[in-house]
């Protein structure tokens, strides 16, 4: 049950919510857009502003109210950068040093894991992930039922899920 | 203690499915704000969202290395059917077979009028069409003497021929039959003469009279009478 009002703790809101803040707004400005980050600090500086403030009243989840400040900053952000960076070229990606060795050594960790994998499941992932197929469109190329193409998939991903969380 | 399959049914939330079409793209804006939404309420969802980008995000990265075994036979060792096969996709494969299937019903409407007309002749102004009547005798230039008898190719039965012989181009002699030949009386030979070019022709018609085969015009001369 999501948290109301009456329990709502700062640190906890700030570890459980900035990882979900962060997923919405590299998907939507992109991940490679340096901004990224100063607009999560901004999101969730105003998501406690306003909580100090009483603002949310408990009428929705604290989910939905951290939502909607999200979608409304984010619309902002697209606004402001439309006007101001119209015809600016394309900002190059930014990471750390450490966050880009840590990032291609999990990366190169999961794709050895994939690798690992039957070929029948590797061939479902290559399909259904790489090529973007749908589950009709896999199950047609290679000759089984949909359901056997979900089967697949669930499982690889199951073992996948073991690999990446370890 | 719960088993796993009784936890990951418990843990299975029904925008779970949502989660792939959310990272394509592939829904509509009502069904990613919801989405959206949920994910912000659902931390099941939320990770399994994150750990299917990552997912992706490296199959994208690293397709080559992964996948060796998988896509590259699939490239290179394609027989010449499943190119041929993989040139178009089916919704274009059906759009070739339909274009087909037109262009070869306006070739078989349009091309048998454009046959070749059976043979047609003028005579006497009046247009026929019909097979030919193959001259048999006499057939060369320069005979030694006159030729008695006349014959040609029968056509069958109740078919009426007309003899024509021409004295360079006008009309000497004609005569009708239905023997195919006819055998030169001595007063026809009387009005011949020695080294004259003369032709000859003749024509069938139906028992109705209808004229149904012409041959060509021979030309024929003798040395003597």
């Amino acid at each position: 049950m999501e948290k109301r009002k009456s329990d709502l703790n700062t640190e906890e809101i700030v570890d459980k919510y900035r990882p979900i803040v962060s997923f919405r707004v590299k998907k939507s400005i992109g991940a490679h857009t340096p901004d990224w980050e100063d607009v999560v600090n901004e999101i969730m500086v105003n998501v406690l502003e306003k909580l100090k403030k009483g603002e949310f009243r408990g009428e929705s989840s604290i989910g939905t109210f951290i939502y909607t400040i999200t979608s409304r900053r984010i619309i902002d952000y697209i606004r402001q950068k439309s006007k101001v960076l119209k015809h600016a070229p394309e900002s190059n990606p930014y990471l750390s040093p450490q966050d880009q060795i840590e990032d291609k050594e999990r990366a190169e960790w999961i794709a050895k894991a994939i690798e690992k994998l039957k070929p029948k499941y590797k061939e479902v992932l290559y399909l259904y992930y790489y090529q973007e197929l749908s589950r009709e469109e896999v199950a047609k190329r290679l000759n089984i039922t949909s359901r056997r193409v979900s089967e697949r998939v669930n499982y690889a991903q199951k073992l996948l899920r073991k690999v990446m969380k370890s | 203690m719960k088993s796993n399959r009784e936890e990951s049914t418990m843990r299975h939330c029904m925008f779970e499915d949502f989660i792939d079409d959310y990272l394509f793209k592939r829904l509509d804006e009502t069904q990613g704000d919801a989405f959206e939404e949920h994910y912000f309420n659902c931390p099941q969802c939320f990770e399994k969202m994150a750990e299917r980008d990552e997912l992706i995000t490296v199959i994208k990265a690293k397709r080559s290395e992964i996948f060796r075994d998988v896509y590259a036979p699939e490239a290179t060792s394609r027989s010449w059917l499943e190119s041929v096969f993989a040139f178009f996709t089916p919704r274009q494969w059906a759009m070739a077979a339909v274009s087909a299937a037109l262009i070869l019903i306006v070739a078989l409407g349009v091309i048998p009028n454009l046959k070749t007309k059976a043979p047609e002749f003028f005579i006497n102004e009046d247009l026929v069409r019909g097979s030919s009547i193959t001259l048999i005798s006499p057939v060369i230039d320069n005979l030694k003497q006159i030729p008695s008898e006349f014959r040609w190719q029968s056509l069958g039965e109740n078919i009426e021929y007309k003899l024509f012989i021409y004295d360079n181009g006008d009309l000497l002699w004609s005569t009708t039959t239905e023997d195919n030949f006819i055998i030169l009386s001595e007063e026809v030979k009387k009005l011949m003469a020695t080294g004259q070019k003369y032709s000859w022709q003749v024509k069938a018609f139906s028992a109705e009279g209808t004229l149904i085969a012409v041959s060509s015009r021979v030309q024929f001369n003798f040395a003597s009478k």
